[in-house]
């Protein structure tokens, strides 16, 4: 369970997180929806330790992430994939792919698992495994950069805006697989940032919204099992 | 006509291995770290004082006068190990993501307490130590006279360029720093400790800088002053080849070693403005150098 505390983030002297609290717990999707700018991304990084939190706590079960480096985050089981996809244009894909079981010295074997595990649910992934990452489209580029945090992602998978500019067709596709994720990683705690609902309606199990660095009302679609679980 | 032009392309291809050895540490540490290091010929200079130290003990006892080989790689070795962490944890670090102004004063600063430090353990008087170049000898090929010892330099640069390459493409440590240089946010992301990977790459470079300096002090001895005259070669060669390009900086120290040779063989007076003559050249022609990109990540 990942729970944010209170947390507020100042970027050059304005405030872009005020106190934001929320609990992101396993077997969940949850979705944070806000505008451009609303702090969607601001969250994310705090969580992943790439910009610093001035108040507040952000934990990993029992573990404070805030006192931790940032590096980390992907040994602790937190895979990030961010909005701009951030490949190695020089490196193939399955390289990208690759290179957080390269950080951590994963053995042969997990590397190999890993990687079966990525091209089950994004076979597309495997046609294309040995091309540059720079040659591909921009939203082949974010199925990589989800391959690539699931290689690390055993408790908790975070994704910025991942259908922000991806195809209709695409877009089916990614959401299809992240039903296929829910399946096949039933323990996984979800969290998915989105400007517009409608897309993820399907897969959210709780919705969240943040506005003006704010989270408003944790409407969740099972509140009751969310408190409880708290 | 071969017997003028080989002797010319012997000497510009060791005196460009020298200035090889001391660019690309410079450029590898700017890649990684993003920042330009002016201390670096001073550590250039102090593997050159280590190693002739080593040399002249190893003289001095009567040892097999072939360990004065392996002093050279050990000076280097040593003066990495001990410079690389120290500079990096205790300097170099306070300065990432500030401005280059910070950085060239800090490193300007160490460049300024490793140059007295040098005076301070080894004086101002110069060393020369040429035990491992007699040793060589010399080779005769149609009347001309060559020393043995430039072959060498010329080889161990080449396996520098060679070594370099495979451990960036073709390693564990060559991925990381990859994804470093390129991305140093996602890097740590996906589980890249980038503090180590800052010091292993600037003891690399402190390493080649070092190794070029023990290399150095065979051939042409060694004096205050080296370390500055040094780092401005580097330099030079660093802007012509493109920051962060270790094949660029190859290319860049074959131009500057020709440079600077016909300008001794031609017009002798000419000898220290050569090389940035031809910097002078590239970067109107090329204004990020010959390999460079505005971005300046590759390497």
């Amino acid at each position: 369970m990942l729970s944010l505390d209170k947390v507020s983030v100042s970027i050059e002297g304005v405030r872009v997180l005020r106190e934001v609290s929320c609990v992101i717990v396993a077997r969940k999707t949850t979705v944070l929806i806000g505008r451009n700018g609303a702090g969607k991304t601001t969250t994310l990084r705090a969580i992943m330790g790439l910009i610093a939190h001035s108040g507040g706590a952000i934990r990993l079960d029992a573990d404070d992430l805030g006192k931790m480096p940032a590096h980390t985050r992907a040994r602790a089981g937190i895979g990030y994939a961010p909005e701009d996809r951030r490949l190695i244009p020089e490196l193939s894909v399955e390289e990208n792919i690759r290179l957080p079981a390269l950080a951590l010295k994963l053995d042969r074997a997990e590397i190999a698992r890993g990687l079966d595990e990525v091209y089950g649910l994004l076979p597309e992934l495997h046609v294309m495994r040995s091309r540059p990452a720079g040659g591909v489209s921009g939203g082949q580029g974010k199925m990589v950069a989800l391959g690539r945090a699931l290689t690390v992602a055993r408790k908790v998978l975070l994704l910025d805006e991942p259908f922000q500019g991806l195809a209709p067709a695409l877009a089916l596709d990614y959401a299809r697989t992240l039903g296929e994720l829910r399946k096949h990683r039933p323990e996984l705690a979800l969290l998915i940032t989105e400007s517009s609902p409608a897309l993820l309606d399907r897969i959210a199990d709780r919705t969240l919204q943040i506005e003006r660095g704010e989270i408003l009302l944790p409407s969740t679609k099972d509140d009751k099992a969310h408190v409880h679980e708290v | 006509m071969s017997n003028a032009i080989i002797p010319l392309l012997l000497d510009s291809l060791a005196s460009a291995a020298l200035i090889f050895f001391a660019a690309v540490g410079l450029t590898l540490v700017f890649s990684v770290l993003r920042v330009l290091n002016v201390a670096h010929g001073s550590l250039y200079s102090i593997g050159g004082y280590v190693a002739a130290s080593v040399c002249l003990f190893i003289t001095s006892r009567q040892l097999n006068p072939y360990l004065s080989f392996a002093a050279l790689l050990f000076s280097a070795v040593f003066v990495a190990a001990i410079f690389g962490p120290l500079i990096e944890r205790s300097l170099v670090r306070w300065t990432y993501g500030k401005s280059e102004a910070v950085q060239i004063l800090i490193t300007f600063g160490l460049f300024l307490m490793l140059e007295d430090l040098q005076r301070m353990i080894f004086g101002v008087q110069s060393f020369y130590e040429d035990t491992p170049m007699r040793l060589l000898g010399t080779m005769t090929i149609g009347g001309v006279v060559y020393l043995n010892y430039q072959i060498l330099l010329i080889g161990m640069a080449l396996l520098v360029v060679i070594g370099l390459r495979l451990l960036i493409n073709h390693t564990r440590l060559g991925r990381l720093i990859t994804a470093v240089v390129t991305d140093r946010e996602m890097a740590q992301s996906i589980g890249i400790d980038t503090n180590r990977i800052f010091i292993l790459a600037f003891s690399l470079g402190v390493f080649l800088a070092a190794l070029g300096g023990a290399l150095a002090t065979p051939t042409s001895g060694i004096a205050p002053g080296l370390g500055a005259d040094t780092m401005v070669l580097a330099f030079a060669v660093a802007a012509i080849g493109g920051l962060g390009q270790i094949e660029g900086a190859a290319v860049a120290s074959l131009i500057v070693g020709v440079a600077r040779v016909l300008a001794i063989y031609l017009v002798p007076s000419l000898d220290a403005v050569a090389p940035y003559a031809a910097m002078l050249v590239v970067l109107l022609i090329r204004p990020y150098g010959l390999f460079g990109s505005v971005t300046a990540r590759r390497i």
